[in-house]
């Protein structure tokens, strides 16, 4: 596997160095780092410039242990230094924006790309921590007993419960590996309380014991499954099996969450047929929330001999 | 280090290099009580200076929401607590207002200059007590954009009875738009290992030699305003160029006559007041009674410095907002706050007419006259009574060219009947 880094990466973190924010680096050092970095301004054509500073950048890079970090902690990660191709690493500005990732070319070459916030390299033990999280997810993804997919298959759900999904996807994916990490020896990112809090308010509809033992499950589990995440996050709720409308679930009709159903029970025939020549597999006993039946309502002319719907 | 004279402070201070002064000094005045934050001025920057690959974090002109917006983020928090510890409890003035040497009593605090002697900051050891942004900080220009603050908590649901009252309203905030302030005592110019930083004998005007600039970046953490910028692409850094070839008298639109920035000019709110100033030998002020910037600053003293306890002697000057926190304003303007909103809020005949003069002409106003006109109207402004004349103000430029002729009432301009209800 090849390591890759991005030129600004590089650059930010031997400056990091430069300008003492990363500790231990001796002044004299620094001092023949400016001269050489100095002499380098005097290239004319500009891409023989960007190489050259690149390969100094890279050397200091490498002079001051900050590529160490990285080439130990892969070294407990074979399956990946094994399937990718190569790993990039990049800078990014924010916490949002940081973590790993897999890229599958046409041709089925994997690369991973690593994007690290600058902060993370002065603190070499906490960078290791980090590194050890963000390589399991890789580790994950290319590791076929995970059976990982990019795409969440979750048919049924709406754009905001897809999102609501993704992120119940990332705390139990999330959980599985500071478990592992921590049955390792590791420090995980999270503790083991603030994870079973998370749990707690991502799954508060669920009862405590239920809590529970779904979290023990997940932080105890050696080998978890993509497909098992996906069971837990699709429908948690239980609303997709549910004989009648249940508050909170979706209606069948326009998708959205809803408190507030439509007795199906008392809906005229014209209106039924009307729905059914619609959404040929809707039944009154699924439900109908008030918002739909309204608009079927006034659809179907029956706002003259009005029902009691609601 | 040397002895020089800081008269924002109001007594010497020390600082790294021998005291040289220019001949005319460039200064702005920014009238935040008019600035809606339209961004106007940091697009025409943008568009005229920093649009090219590299320079995409660089907003050499920007507006931030104060208190809580500011680019880098917390620009201004992070060094007044670097200050502070270095110095704990002793960032205070005193002393009375006196002549120009020292308008707003003595400072007896520690500048960022002489901060370095007993403390090391984030970065090591420095000729000027800073830090680094980090790019998160670099990455959002109008982060909390219009967010305001309390100075009590107030009720759910509920107005705050009076709010909106002066002299404080009860939630507030305030735009400031902000440049480099091409400061008498650059800090970035201080802490430049290469040299590549010098003021302009001729304005003042503060550059970077992309010559000599090798991208330390060490000017980046010594500006306490944060107003230099590394370029990537480059490998240098660069900064507010102060639109020299307009101050020049270069761009034709001036006529050969010295012109105001592009920010400045493109001020829809006409917050803007740009100027030469001409300097003593020790650094003061030539008196120029006549001069707008002189009159609002030393005169008036309606106008004062961003943060003058950073002790850079910054050339902007901000006729702070009347709304807001009196000691809020005092720690970004200085003890002349209370004084310049009380003139401010009833302005007396020349202020009201000086007034005028922001944003009025695209060529720099060296001078001005007033033609005394009627009593056009008579009020009380808590308390204190306030009369507005109809003058006439006409500026001058420095070659006595009349650049600007402008009353206090505004002309009521009549469409001719036969074009009604054309449009």
């Amino acid at each position: 596997m090849q390591l890759r880094y991005d030129e600004d990466f590089i650059e930010a973190a031997v400056f990091l160095c430069a300008s003492g924010r990363r500790k231990g680096v001796p002044s004299l050092q620094i001092a023949r780092f400016h001269r050489e970095r100095e002499k380098l301004y005097g290239i004319l054509d500009p891409d023989e410039r960007n190489t050259a500073f690149f390969k100094l950048h890279l050397d200091w890079f490498r002079e001051w242990g900050l590529e160490l970090p990285l080439t130990d902690v892969l070294k407990e990660f074979p399956l990946v230094r094994e399937q990718l191709g190569a790993l990039a690493v990049r800078k990014t500005t924010g916490k949002n924006d940081e973590g790993a990732e897999l890229y599958v070319n046409e041709t089925g070459q994997r690369t991973g790309l690593l994007a690290l916030r600058l902060e993370r390299l002065t603190h070499d033990a906490a960078l290791r921590d980090y590194l050890r999280h963000e390589f399991t997810h890789l580790h994950d993804m290319l590791n076929p007993a995970f059976g990982y997919s990019p795409v969440l298959d979750l048919p049924g759900l709406n754009a905001a419960q897809k999102r609501l999904a993704r992120e119940r996807y990332r705390l139990l994916w999330d959980i599985t590996i500071d478990g592992r990490l921590a049955a390792a020896g590791h420090t995980p990112m999270q503790a083991r309380e603030q994870h079973a809090a998370a749990v707690a308010r991502g799954y508060s509809f669920w009862p405590e014991q239920r809590q529970t033992e779904t979290f023990s499950t997940l932080w105890q589990t050696k080998a978890p499954q993509h497909a098992e995440f996906l069971a837990l996050i699709a429908d948690p709720r239980g609303l997709r099996d549910a004989h009648r409308p249940a508050p909170g679930a979706s209606c069948p009709l326009c998708d959205f969450p809803t408190f507030h159903w439509a007795d199906a029970s008392v809906l005229p025939s014209g209106m039924v047929s009307r729905i059914t020549a619609e959404f040929p597999a809707w039944s009154p006993a699924h439900g109908i929330c008030n918002r739909c039946a309204e608009s079927y309502e006034a659809l179907t002319a029956t706002v003259g001999s009005p029902v009691a719907l609601h | 280090m040397s002895n020089v004279l800081n008269w924002q402070l109001g007594r010497e201070m020390e600082y790294p290099y021998e005291a040289a002064y220019p001949d005319q000094q460039f200064a702005f005045v920014f009238n935040t009580n008019r600035c809606i934050g339209c961004q106007t001025c940091t697009m025409a920057c943008k568009s005229t200076w920093t649009f090219s690959k590299g320079q995409e974090y660089m907003w050499w002109n920007n507006v931030e929401t104060k208190p809580y917006g500011g680019y880098p983020h917390h620009w201004d928090v992070k060094t007044l607590d670097l200050l502070e510890q270095a110095n704990p409890g002793g960032q205070n003035w005193g002393g009375k207002p006196e002549d120009v040497k020292a308008p707003y009593g003595k400072f007896n605090g520690k500048t960022i200059f002489e901060a370095t002697k007993t403390f090391i900051g984030p970065e090591g050891a420095n000729r000027a007590l800073g830090y680094l942004p980090t790019d998160e900080e670099w990455s959002a220009p109008n982060r909390y954009e219009d967010h305001p603050v309390g100075n009590e908590k107030g009720v759910k649901g509920q107005y705050f009875k009076g709010g909106e009252l002066l002299p404080e309203h009860k939630t507030w905030f305030f735009y400031l738009a902000r440049i480099c302030n091409h400061c008498s005592y650059p800090a970035c110019l201080a802490a430049c290992p290469r040299n590549a930083i010098y003021k302009r004998p001729e304005d003042g005007i503060v550059l970077i030699d992309q010559e000599r600039c090798r991208g330390y970046r060490k000017c980046m953490e010594a500006c306490p305003y944060k107003k230099t910028y590394y370029r990537g692409t480059t490998r240098t850094s660069e900064k507010c160029i102060g639109c020299y070839p307009r101050v020049e008298g270069k761009d034709q639109a001036g006529g050969g006559l010295p012109m105001i920035t592009r920010c400045m000019s493109s001020c829809i709110g006409h917050i803007r007041l740009q100027g030469l100033i001409e300097m003593n030998k020790d650094g003061t002020w030539k008196e120029a009674r006549n001069n707008p910037l002189y009159y609002l600053i030393h005169v008036a003293k309606v106008a004062l410095p961003l943060y003058p306890q950073f002790g850079t002697e910054p050339n902007g000057y901000y006729i702070p907002p009347r709304w807001v926190s009196r000691p809020y304003l005092r720690q970004m303007f200085g003890p002349g706050v209370d004084d310049a909103i009380e003139k401010y809020s009833a302005p007396d005949r020349e202020l009201l007419a000086v007034l005028q003069l922001f944003g009025k002409d695209q060529r720099i106003c060296h001078r001005y006259e007033i033609k005394e006109g009627p009593q056009v109207f008579e009020t009380e402004v808590r308390g204190k009574k306030f009369a507005m004349y109809n003058d006439t103000i006409i500026g001058y430029a420095k070659d006595g060219t009349k650049i600007i002729e402008t009353t206090v009432e505004e002309p009521l301009h009549l469409r001719d009947s036969k074009h009604a209800n054309s449009i």
